[in-house]
């Protein structure tokens, strides 16, 4: 029982913990081997990945800890040594747990923005998922004769069961198995309309319907960025800077330029995501301007002051790439002060939290 | 123990090892002690609240429900009770303090879609087991 729970569970924090660390390394500033600009959906796929499996993973945890309760209550065994093992196995096992636990619901507070908490949710989530994941693999190494048994045998066996387990569960374990399932499933429904667009009418619980100014939902607002009088100020400019070389444009310098429409998603950390026609200068006609060379890096900067992303680095290759926009427009309208106006940044496959907003400064980087 | 799983836990005991490094050494020591209190919080909760509460249920249910009921309401138990603690941040609507001027988050009625919800689990789950349920008593006694 405990070991067809754990499977999936498994499974679940694999990807998890694999689409968790893509999502990382997307936004580390140095990438010994650049994060590909293709295909644009693949961050969108990911990070939607995580936080639905993540979601998954709450009803089975909760089975899975449900059947495992009992032993938690047994005395260890006589002996020095067997207690001795006894004793590590319930310690590692206390790790296992203690950072399941965190992660899951750090992670589904985290996707609702609810922060009731003093540390870094990033770097904890993170460095607590190594633990998670270094733990699970002990937890199999220690279980793998009683897993594979447990597997191979039929779910009704009670050859494998604790010595006091002697009356049959109301559901039967079949019966709690297909409640497990249904209940994971049901989460899932139940939330994934957020990234998944076709789910969104029977998603009552997506953190995002959906809609926005021109049908993208915000993450940040600029009264909460506070740009609300920068980013109107009729003197904005943004200036492309490479070494000595300096433009400065206004809005209407940049709409005089070419404009090139991109469908894009933004995908947001957080899980939700929103695909969109975004219109706009590409960035590398910009860094012409100032006959920046291939594969620079740029420094892009926001109006806002305050946050962790007001400045963030655009690698070479998203730089270069035709689809890497200055959007000017959404859907055809003007930009929404709250998407990024006067000008925001665009680019395929990239965290959303790096899609800057409110630009006001590109550098190229020597 | 084989060689293969001696790696494989040697390998685990690395990896969380790498973690632990990773938590303590990139912030400060009140974010540390806030995860650590985060950390043991949720074995608390758990272990001795949410456990306890579980079992106290199955023992209420063990005495009050006739037999027929009870793998039905095991069921919804197991479905319902799952599904209540993931949708307690959108029906509490904490985010919204931190965004107060973001329409776009939290944006639906999450109350009328949770009900929505428990009336889907009770009509498709809970009252399917219960009829499973008494068919396979009647076809039981009649064998």
């Amino acid at each position: 029982m405990s070991a067809r729970v754990g499977r999936w569970l498994g499974i679940s924090f694999g990807i998890c913990f694999l689409t968790g660390l893509v999502s990382h390394y997307a936004q580390d500033p140095s990438q010994p081997v650049p994060f590909p600009t293709s295909p644009a959906w693949g961050y969108r796929v990911t990070q939607g990945l995580h936080v639905t499996t993540g979601i998954a993973s709450v009803p089975l945890l909760l089975v899975k800890l449900w059947t495992v309760f009992p032993l938690l209550l047994q005395s260890l065994p006589a002996g020095t040594g067997a207690r001795l093992r006894a004793a590590g196995e319930r310690a590692s096992n206390a790790v296992l747990v203690a950072s399941s636990v965190f992660l899951l619901t750090t992670g589904l507070l985290n996707s609702t923005q609810w922060y009731p908490w003093e540390f870094s949710f990033r770097r904890t989530h993170y460095a607590l998922a190594w633990v998670a994941i270094g733990a699970l693999l002990l937890h199999l190494a220690i279980k793998a004769p009683t897993i594979r048994e447990a597997l191979r045998r039929d779910v009704d066996d009670p050859a494998l069961d604790r010595p006091t387990a002697t009356e049959q569960g109301a559901l039967g374990r079949r019966g709690l198995l297909r409640a497990t399932w249904t209940a994971s499933a049901l989460a899932v429904l139940a939330t994934a309309g957020s990234t998944v667009p076709w789910l969104r009418q029977v998603s009552v619980l997506g953190v995002r319907s959906g809609e926005g100014p021109g049908g993208v939902p915000v993450n940040r607002t600029a009264r909460a960025a506070g740009v609300t009088e920068t980013a109107v100020d009729p003197a904005y400019r943004l200036e492309v800077v490479w070494g000595t070389r300096r433009v400065s444009l206004g809005r209407e310098d940049l709409l005089a330029m070419t404009q090139h429409t991109e469908e894009l998603p933004i995908a947001c950390v957080e899980g939700w995501s929103a695909s969109a026609a975004w219109t706009g200068v590409r960035l590398r006609d910009l860094l012409d301007l100032v006959d920046a060379p291939a594969g620079s890096e740029v420094e892009v900067t926001s109006l806002q002051q305050r946050g962790a992303f007001a400045r963030t680095l655009l690698q070479g290759n998203f730089a270069d790439d035709d689809r890497t926009l200055v959007a000017l427009a959404l859907a055809g309208e003007p930009l929404d002060l709250d998407h990024g106006y006067p000008a925001r940044l665009i680019a395929p496959n990239r965290p959303g939290v790096l899609q800057t907003k409110w630009l006001s400064r590109l550098e190229v980087l020597a | 123990m084989s060689r293969g799983r001696a790696g494989l836990g040697a390998l685990g005991v690395l990896l969380a090892a790498y973690g632990g490094w990773l938590l303590l050494s990139r912030q400060d020591s009140a974010g540390n002690l806030d995860a650590v209190l985060w950390l043991a919080g949720g074995v608390v909760v758990h272990d001795l609240l949410l456990a306890p509460a579980v079992l106290a249920l199955c023992w209420v249910g063990a005495r009050l429900l006739p037999p027929l009921a009870r793998p039905a309401a095991a069921a919804g138990l197991v479905v319902l009770g799952s599904l209540t603690l993931l949708a307690v941040p959108f029906l509490g609507g904490f985010g919204r303090d931190n965004a107060p001027d973001n329409a776009t988050l939290l944006d639906r009625d999450y109350t009328a879609g949770y009900l929505v919800l428990v009336a889907f689990v009770l009509l498709g789950v809970v009252l399917p087991v219960l009829v499973v349920t008494v068919l396979r008593e009647r076809s039981r006694g009649q064998g």
